[in-house]
């Protein structure tokens, strides 16, 4: 029986941790090479004043075309109309504000080609490790030919000794040695890798082996390695624009538009307004206002008034996303991917490996039924001895410290291995049936048995339930002997980095094949939201289709194949990178390192991306203000507002000239901010809301008063 | 003197095939650059904005202005255009 409950929330308020905190301190070897990668920005950064790449951002589009006609002016003042003032002086006004909008658009570019080299010197470092080389091929008579790794097969086996490069990804079938994994997970640790296991048998092509020899089972063809698939991804990330980036770019177009209107209707009234004033108050007033809307100066005031900020860092906070989750050594498939981190509403996760620590370990064995606990050890040994498991290791370890032995020498024997139907494993030895498993599996095989269930191994597995551990029961034939206490740790922080999620309103849900007094108490102990006890694997994808079905996203980790559907199903699958082909297909994120508590770390990049877009947002909104009172008010001062002029800019070429520079500066300046993203805290979104509106909006009116007030003073303009 | 017309005629064929093949390529050419022909379809319509810029400002403005305002003019609506086609189909860019 499936059970769902609810455990009472924390209220702990712990440091919390956060991306760039413990695990940013963990030992990376650097995996891409950012050497040169300014240089290769600035050449990028003039690539892409090339119209046809200009045009896909429509806002610096606009930059790029008022720098053209400003440079137009520049060479003829009169183009557009006489100028009324000295050429010399226009010329050199119109010559300096297209040389700030030039710089304007090349900075929004350099942004974008900054953003943009990381994610390539990724695929470069990645293709850096897919190298030929000469592979030590096992024929079948035994003897060894060198052969090139371009020309081994899938089902080939290679010896690899230390020193080597592992040539294709396969599956160690013999020996025990160290692999240096770095070039790809970017983990300086050696990891040990050994035949009979998932995880710790599979090798990856490209990584190097350390000490001693293994002989690898090749498991893929040549261009359809890991490495390979990897270069895929990355290079096949394509930017296609994320639901939040094509709702901005209609809002910045809709801004540009209206700004478009305004600007260009303004000779019309200027023209009305100047007539007015020249029957008024003479000709030279009417003069002085005609001059103050030349066609350079109406350019200046669009883009002041435009949002080139944000427009131009849009692309550049996308693209920084995506590094970001690269930089947790997660390959994503799409922005789409990283964007719906931030978004997603409920989290479900796995209790073993993602809330507890991946090895149970087994720590006593209780007796039943009244026999003494040698018999059980020896019991447990022979019900484990074909178990390559960490949990199984553990049980012979533990039987062989109780002085338990099994003698294995002329007898039959047969290992029986663990399946998700059965929910048990063991071992047939000389005619005699041992199993170990789930207390139910092992009651119904007794019984089939036509033995009969003890009243005390009830006992003991409540015992063992209450104390968070997973009792296994384990018999022999028909009659059942004792309980395997396995002990289960609940890693450590995780119950802070739940606290952050409930806060942000993120929901958590453990999933376990637990029964249902060990999920609550493990529940518990980690802070969770809810459980789902005795779930098989299937039972994740009618838990993700009914959270989606009250309108929610949800985000899960998976790895094997039976996860495929649910990580196909679930808005953000984050499949393991020693999981299976399928899985790793199904989903839209692969994780390097293979650590499934890292969907929590990306749930915090996603909404840390979606902070950082708000508040950039918000600030070039807010920036407007201030260019509004510098440059309205001194280029129509002659119709009466010059005492708007708040900030008492010296003059309308000044006031101009200040502004752009303002525009144009605080892009290479925000570019940093935007690379790293805001730094994340994890309040609900009301509290963002306030937050992003008091330093990005209140920040934005006031910096920009300041900066332009200084850039004024400090030009000899006049 | 039969095969000295024949020649001619074949001489003619060849130069119409040549002809027709670059117009061809011009054709093609100028319908994967669509910056070219914008710019020339711009000039054309200017002949009929820039008159009526010249014809409304009196002599405020020389022809040559009056030419740049209208290309000027004409400009700013393509661009408004631009925006909108940005606003209604965001995605492609």
């Amino acid at each position: 029986m499936k059970t769902r409950n609810g455990s009472a929330p924390s209220t702990s308020s712990r440091p919390i941790r956060v991306p760039s905190g413990r695990r940013g301190d963990r030992k990376h070897t650097p995996k891409a090479q950012h050497q040169g990668l300014y240089q290769r920005a600035i050449r990028e950064s003039f690539v892409k004043l090339n119209p046809r790449v200009a045009v896909r951002n429509p806002v610096m589009f606009v930059v790029w075309l008022g720098t053209l006609i400003t440079l137009l002016v520049t060479i003829d003042p009169n183009l557009f109309g006489t100028v009324q003032a000295d050429i010399g002086q226009q010329r050199l006004l119109n010559g300096i504000i297209t040389c700030i909008l030039f710089f304007t658009v090349l900075f929004a570019n350099f942004a974008e080609a900054v953003a943009e080299g990381r994610g390539k010197a990724q695929a470069d470092a990645l293709r850096s490790t897919r190298s030929d080389m000469i592979a030590r091929k096992l024929l079948p008579d035994g003897k060894i030919q060198e052969v090139n790794s371009t020309e081994l097969r899938r089902g080939d086996q290679v010896k690899v000794i230390a020193g080597d490069m592992i040539p294709a990804d396969g599956e160690v079938i013999q020996g025990i040695g160290s692999v240096d994994e770095s070039a790809i997970t970017g983990e300086s640790a050696p990891v040990l890798k050994q035949p009979g296991t998932d995880i710790a048998s599979s090798v990856t092509g490209g990584t190097r082996l350390l000490s001693d020899e293994l002989i690898v089972r090749i498991t893929s063809d040549p261009g359809q390695g890991f490495i390979d698939r990897m270069i895929a991804l990355v290079e096949g990330a394509e930017r296609t624009k994320t639901p939040n980036e094509i709702a901005l770019t209609v809002l910045l177009a809709v801004l540009t538009q209206v700004f478009l209107i305004v600007v260009a209707t303004t000779p019309s009234l200027s023209g009305y307004i100047a007539g007015f004033l020249g029957n008024m108050a003479g000709a030279a007033a009417g003069d002085r206002l005609r001059t103050g809307t030349s066609i350079a100066i109406l350019i200046s005031l669009l883009v002041a008034l435009i949002p080139t900020t944000i427009g131009g860092l849009l692309s550049a906070i996308g693209i920084a996303g995506m590094d970001r989750v690269a930089q947790f050594n997660v390959i994503a498939t799409s922005g789409r991917a990283v964007e719906a981190c931030g978004d997603v509403n409920t989290l479900v996760l796995d209790k073993t490996g993602t809330i507890t620590l991946g090895n149970r370990l087994a720590d006593e064995f209780i007796p039943v039924n009244g026999h003494s606990i040698q018999k059980v050890a020896d019991v447990c040994l022979a019900a484990s001895v074909f178990d390559e498991t960490p949990e199984g290791r553990s049980i012979v370890q533990l039987a062989q410290k109780l002085g338990a032995s099994v003698d294995l020498e002329g007898k039959s024997t047969e290992g029986i291995e663990f399946s998700a139907r059965t929910r048990m494993s063991g071992t047939d030895l000389d005619g005699k049936e041992y199993r170990k498993g789930a207390v139910d599996a092992i009651k119904g095989f007794v019984r089939s048995r036509g033995g009969q269930v003890p009243v005390t191994l009830d006992e003991a597995y409540e015992h063992v339930s209450r104390l968070g551990g997973t009792p296994l029961a384990v018999c022999q034939g028909h009659e059942i002997y004792g309980v395997i206490y396995l002990k289960d740790i609940v890693k450590p922080g995780l119950r802070e980095r739940f606290d952050q999620l409930r806060r942000m309103g993120v929901k958590t849900i453990m999933l376990t094949g637990d029964n249902r007094i060990t999920a609550s108490v493990i529940a518990k102990e980690a802070g969770v939201d809810d459980f789902i006890a005795e779930a098989t694997p299937e039972d994740k994808i009618d838990v993700i289709r009914s959270e989606q079905a009250q309108g929610k996203l949800v985000a899960m980790t998976g790895d094997g194949t039976n996860d495929a559907p649910a990580l196909a199903q679930a808005n953000v699958g984050l499949a393991m990178n020693s999981g299976t082909q399928a899985a790793k297909e199904a989903a839209n994120m692969v994780d390097l390192d293979s650590d499934p508590t890292k969907l929590i770390d990306l749930v915090t990049i996603g909404k840390q991306l979606l902070i950082t877009r708000g508040a950039l947002t918000t600030f070039s909104v807010a920036n407007d203000i201030a260019k509004y009172f510098a440059i309205i008010p001194t280029i129509f001062a002659a119709a009466g507002i010059g005492a708007l002029n708040i900030m008492g800019l010296k003059s309308a070429q000044s006031a101009i000239v200040s502004a752009l520079i303002y525009n144009a500066l605080i892009i290479p300046v925000l570019i940093p901010l935007a690379l790293r993203g805001v730094q994340f805290r994890p309040l609900t979104a009301d509290q963002l809301l306030q937050r992003n509106i008091l330093i990005y909006g209140l920040g934005g009116i006031i910096a920009p008063f300041i900066a332009i007030k200084v850039i004024d003073s400090i030009l000899p303009l006049s | 003197m039969k095969l000295n017309s024949l020649k001619s005629s074949l001489l003619l064929l060849q130069t119409v095939s040549q002809s027709l093949e670059a117009i061809l390529v011009f054709g093609s050419e100028w319908r994967r650059q669509k910056l070219p022909l914008y710019l020339f379809l711009a000039l054309c319509l200017n002949l009929f904005v820039a008159p009526i810029v010249y014809a409304a400002s009196g002599n405020e403005f020389s022809r040559t202005q009056a030419w740049a305002l209208g290309l000027l003019g004409l400009g700013t609506l393509a661009l408004s255009i631009y925006l909108f086609f940005v606003m209604f189909v965001p995605e492609k860019f």
